[in-house]
């Protein structure tokens, strides 16, 4: 009888030991291989358009997701276009929404230019620039890196001098897109299926 | 005698299609030269290479040779004839996007002026070479128009020439195997004695039996310490593809995303190479074969023409007037595309004309037969694939495979619904490419957008410090000034 209860009690005792190591090796586990920030956060993040526009609402593509994942609708990036919402709707498996936007904001590609001849050289127009794209400094002037330029406007309103256009990005000379082939049959089978259906 | 075999190819294509050839009416005859043209054309910014820059202004004199454009590339592409540039304006280009571009027009004026290079003797190394092929415009002359020196890396084992010519129609190349076989081979052995590669795979369709009795007769005249493998393929669209033929010859998959410079194999159109063999001699690229063909044409024939030269004139020289025609493809049946102005110049990469009236059947549904996924040489879905794209859905195309689809178009041929599918993905691919470009530049902006986040805050901190460092500084000056008031009280 006591040899049974030494036997059971050993087993106790070896499987909370085994117990205790493994949480032990689980709490390191979480600490070493844990991931930094919100994961949805960045899948969120990798979706959006990275203008830093904010016209979302938010200081940023970053904060917006970050505000995404807590709840916020998905419709408010014009940048974006209806593509973004539907991609966002997929990856958080809600219902799409239709964008929050006027349509004249609505995925246009376009840049900043400054009118070099008319820059007096504020600096006011860096201070806004969300991604470092425009150089110069005080009482020189200033211009845009074109390339690095994500079109976001948020420089035109500081200009006190109106000096900063938006201009339609401009394309490599060589640029070009095939035609759309034409539709035609899917329209037909559209009607056949309505005629059958 | 150079060291050589001949024999057939064990392997077998995956896929692909047994086309009607309709080589024979374009190689009856000898290939001939044509009467220059009035004028000649040459886009500034599709000339192959990558947008360039005008190098003579209107009204200079150029002589055969002159270089008169400079791609981003460094590629420079040269006058074909003597002349007098006439006009730089925006002129119809021979080109899938039917567009007018930036052009150079030059008038001959039959002189025999030529600003040449001069020779590159022997002993030479892979750099002087390369020098020697963007100075004189070197691309790949086959179709594509890659410029040939970004494929010559030192390593590189294995040199093949793509003499598979396996477009239905076309027989640009198989013409200059015929006629111009010695400067192939020497620069096949120029290119891969500097580049100090030892085999030289010649892979070429059966159908071609004159070239390659033309091969084997060069060969047993050639002294060359390479070895020369000519490998016979079966007649099969599409074993001239750069990934199938390497696959055919060698028996290495090419991993999808890279290139075949990669697994040290270098794949010349033979035109590229005869090219070469000229340019060594200091000789630009002025002229090319081009094969005039298709049941539209009263005499089909190859020529040997000056780049630049218009649409019209070539047609003209097969006894044909260009009005009667609504369209001409330019290339093969399979990949080609249509050029309906026909003032267009050809260029480098301009290997056919081809002029045929086909009736396009109206597309009906897709019935899911399989037969295109059957068709496709690179194992893909195309059925997948187009129900994808024509429902919007790139992400899913891409997932598909459609970034390696290769645009031969074999899914078309055999589609019984008459679905323009190669139509669709290559505008998927273009869409792709952007697609990954706007990824490329978001990633950017994330990156320069946090970084400034980061330097604002540091900026923010240090100030904060130097603040309360100030704060402190002035409480202790207080401290002291009221302790000394009170000591002297």
């Amino acid at each position: 009888m006591t040899d049974e209860l030494w036997t059971i009690g050993a087993g106790v005792a070896g499987l909370s030991v085994i117990g205790f190591l493994g949480g032990v090796l689980l709490h390191y586990a979480s600490k070493v291989f844990s991931v930094d920030g919100n994961p949805l956060v960045n899948s969120i993040d990798a979706l959006l358009p990275q203008t830093q526009c904010g016209q979302c609402g938010h200081p940023g593509c970053k904060p917006y997701a970050e505000a995404i994942a807590g709840g916020e609708p998905i419709n408010r990036c014009p940048p974006g276009g209806q593509n973004t919402v539907d991609r966002l709707a997929g990856l958080l498996g809600v219902d799409t929404l239709p964008l929050d936007a006027d349509d004249a904001m609505i995925e246009q590609d376009l840049v900043a230019i400054i009118i070099e001849k008319d820059c007096i050289g504020c600096t006011k127009c860096i201070q806004a620039c969300p991604v470092d794209a425009i150089v110069g400094a005080a009482k020189l002037m200033h211009t845009v890196i074109v390339d690095e330029c994500t079109g976001c406007d948020l420089c035109v309103e500081p200009c006190p001098v109106d000096c900063i256009d938006m201009i339609p990005r401009p394309k490599s000379p060589d640029y070009w897109m095939p035609a759309r082939p034409d539709v035609i049959s899917s329209d037909r089978f559209g009607q056949i299926g309505m005629q059958h259906g | 005698m150079a060291d050589y075999q001949i024999h057939r190819c064990e392997r077998q294509l995956e896929g692909g299609i047994y086309p009607e050839t309709h080589k024979a009416p374009s190689t009856t005859d000898s290939c001939v030269f044509v009467d220059d043209p009035k004028r000649l054309v040459f886009p500034i910014h599709f000339s192959g290479g990558g947008p360039g820059e005008a190098l003579v202004a209107v009204g200079a004199t150029v002589f055969q040779g002159t270089p008169i454009i400079k791609c981003q590339s460094g590629i420079t592409h040269v006058a074909s004839r003597s002349g007098k540039v006439i006009e730089i304006t925006d002129h119809a280009i021979t080109h899938p996007s039917a567009t007018k571009s930036a052009s150079i027009i030059i008038e001959p004026n039959g002189l025999k002026d030529q600003d040449y290079l001069d020779p590159l003797v022997w002993p030479f190394d892979a750099d002087t070479l390369r020098n020697r092929a963007i100075e004189v415009g070197i691309l790949g002359l086959g179709g594509a128009g890659f410029p040939s020196f970004k494929k010559w890396s030192d390593g590189t084992q294995t040199l093949i020439i793509n003499g598979a010519e396996c477009e239905p129609y076309l027989a640009a190349d198989d013409t200059l195997m015929r006629i111009d076989t010695h400067s192939m081979i020497r620069g096949a052995c120029m290119l891969s004695q500097s580049l100090d590669i030892k085999t030289i795979i010649i892979g070429i369709e059966d159908n071609k039996p004159e070239a390659l009795e033309a091969i084997e007769s060069a060969l047993k005249e050639f002294r060359s310490d390479c070895f020369f493998d000519v490998v016979l393929l079966d007649t099969k669209y599409p074993s001239g593809s750069e990934r199938h033929l390497i696959w055919l010859t060698l028996g290495i998959e090419v991993p999808t995303g890279s290139r075949a410079v990669e697994s040290g194999i270098i794949v010349h159109n033979p035109g590229t190479l005869a090219a070469l063999s000229r340019a060594i001699d200091g000789k630009p690229i002025t002229d090319r074969i081009v094969t005039l063909t298709g049941e539209a044409l009263s005499t089909p024939q190859n020529v040997i023409v000056p780049i630049g030269t218009p649409i019209s004139h070539l047609i003209e020289a097969a006894d044909t007037t260009p009005e009667s025609l609504a369209s001409i493809t330019v290339g093969g049946p399979m990949m080609g595309y249509p050029v309906t102005d026909f003032t267009a110049g050809i260029t480098k990469t301009t290997n056919c004309l081809l002029a045929r009236e086909v009736e396009m059947p109206p597309e009906s549904p897709c019935i899911r037969c399989g037969a295109c996924a059957t068709a496709c040489p690179v194992r893909l879905q195309p059925q997948q694939m187009i129900f994808a794209l024509k429902g919007g859905s790139l992400d899913r195309a891409i997932l598909e495979g459609l970034t390696d689809c290769i645009e031969c178009a074999a899914c078309n041929a055999v589609c019984p619904s008459h679905i323009p599918l190669a139509e669709w993905f290559r505008l998927g691919r273009f869409e792709a490419r952007d697609k990954v470009n706007d990824q490329r530049l978001a990633a950017e902006a994330r990156e320069r957008f946090e970084a400034r986040n980061l330097r604002l805050e540091r900026i923010a901190l240090e100030k904060e410090a130097k603040r309360a460092a100030r704060q402190a500084k002035t409480a202790d000056a207080l401290e002291k000034a009221r302790k000394a008031r009170k000591e002297s009280a």
